[in-house]
């Protein structure tokens, strides 16, 4: 398979407490539209990735309020999937275009969670858990703390350890001028944290982020003179069960496992040749699973190898340049259509500071709920 | 989001899940809650392997520093879960308890 990305854009990831979503949108399908050379008139579909607008903002039916924001009556659906709705709005706009059903179509995430207070955010997001998860008061952070304790037991991952991929995503993300958190943070600040749900501290944990993304698919290939022309070239899907405690093994994510297995055979390509990644490290627990999940380490192997440097720009492959869910921010439904922005620009060699050298395929990976979905993209180079 | 009909429907199924036991196969101390769970925090959640052969989440409650540990014993109870709701029904269901 093979579906051109024309363009891609994200707004600042922050507390963006004077743009409303309309706003956010708006500004990213500007930026995209002048990024991919097109006219909004050359869109023939709208995919939006988004969780809570209803359950927060009051405000369903997105594909139709967008659409009206951007002046179009063209097909319009919003796609829910947890913090995954991102990605799966993004497959759902690959199968869209190799359908031959469109030829160009605007997918766009975004996300609105500082408007609303912590409590009510934490208790939004259990709504991608179990009945029986809500009901025991595990919070998100509290998912991936049974997770993470499962890892320390089976594989001897130390707390430590996860703060490594904190400092190194911190890092990334100061030089990243959208990240939330543009600025470096040492071990000592990561450890020394306040506890949000044992092990996990404040710093481990991924922020409550306002932002959109929005990228341009089509059958079409880009205009002439828009060099490197970059290809998505596998997307897919797994599912998991909704709740922990279903599952056969708690130190990994078998959505994972399988949905980059799956992507990997339709790429025709090994864990070896993904050269940059975005994974979804909604926890610092996260990224290591999702290291070990994709294949690029040995399970039990990939905290020391994030605690060396294996994966910070200068490493192979890096991972998550722009600073990932932990530094660069998390707007739930934007995350997904982001991580392919990043990887776009990557290999585009447009990624500024944080440019990856010569990288000519990358992968994303976006999670939702405590591992129930997984989506995998790879996207590479012409 | 949580009516009393649901809070009814659920309830039923909480009598086949009384005095089981089982050991902890993960556990964390909530620090920081959702709403709904304010005047409990901080509070201990665990994944059990139960003696029916099912894992299940739940609370962890009446224990000791020494009992938050993996592979740790303990036997389902009943218990109030979190604030009621607006119609004030009092919702109750599975914690767990450490044993020896």
């Amino acid at each position: 398979m093979k579906t051109a990305i024309l363009g891609g854009a994200t707004t600042k990831f922050g507390e963006l407490w004077d743009v409303s979503p309309r706003d956010l949108v708006k500004q990213v399908v500007k930026q995209v539209l002048s990024d991919a050379g097109i006219g909004k008139a050359q869109i023939q579909a709208i995919f939006v990735g988004n969780m809570l607008s209803g359950t927060l903002g009051g405000q369903d039916h997105l594909g139709a309020f967008f659409a009206e924001e951007l002046g179009l009556t063209v097909p319009a659906v919003k796609i829910e999937g947890a913090c995954a709705s991102g990605g799966l709005a993004v497959h759902a706009g690959v199968l869209a275009v190799s359908s031959n059903i469109y030829q160009t179509v605007l997918v766009v995430g975004v996300e609105k969670m500082t408007d609303h207070k912590p409590e009510e955010v934490a208790k939004a997001l259990m709504g991608a858990g179990s009945d029986v998860e809500r009901e025991a008061g595990a919070t998100f952070p509290a998912l991936y703390a049974l997770l993470a304790r499962a890892h320390m037991e089976k594989y001897g991952t130390t707390e430590d350890e996860m703060a490594y991929v904190a400092v190194k995503n911190h890092y990334h993300a100061s030089l990243n001028s959208h990240a939330q958190f543009p600025y470096p943070v040492s071990l000592e600040q990561v450890l020394k944290s306040p506890v949000i749900a044992s092990p996990l501290k404040l710093l481990d944990c991924s922020p409550i982020t306002d932002g959109a993304a929005a990228v341009i698919l089509s059958s079409l290939p880009a205009k002439q003179g828009s060099n490197p022309k970059i290809n998505i070239i596998a997307s897919a899907i797994a599912t998991d069960t909704l709740g922990l405690a279903e599952r056969e093994e708690l130190a990994l994510l078998k959505a994972a496992r399988q949905a980059s297995q799956k992507a990997y055979q339709m790429a025709g390509i090994s864990p070896k040749d993904i050269d940059v990644a975005e994974v979804h490290d909604c926890f610092t627990i996260a990224e290591i699973i999702a290291m070990e999940d994709l294949g690029f380490f040995p399970s039990g192997k990939a905290a020391n190898a994030i605690k060396m440097g294996k994966t910070k720009l200068g490493g192979h492959p890096v991972v998550n340049t722009s600073g990932g869910l932990k530094a660069s921010g998390h707007p739930v439904g934007a995350t997904g259509v982001k991580q392919i922005v990043e990887i776009h620009n990557q290999l585009k060699g447009i990624a500024g500071k944080k440019q990856v050298p010569g990288a000519r395929i990358g992968l994303t990976h976006n999670v939702g709920g405590s591992g129930a979905t997984a989506v995998i993209h790879i996207l590479a180079k012409e | 989001m949580i009516s009393p009909v649901k809070i009814w429907r659920n309830q039923k199924k909480i009598r086949l899940l009384l005095s089981l036991t089982g050991h902890i196969l993960s556990f964390t101390k909530v620090h920081v809650p959702p709403a709904g769970f304010e005047s409990q925090a901080p509070y201990a959640v665990a994944i059990v392997k139960l003696s029916n052969k099912k894992n299940y989440t739940a609370q962890l409650v009446e224990f000791e520093k020494k009992h938050l540990s993996v592979g740790q014993k303990v036997k389902t109870v009943l218990r109030r879960t979190r604030e009621a709701g607006e119609e004030q029904v009092i919702p109750y269901g599975i914690k767990f308890k450490p044993i020896d």
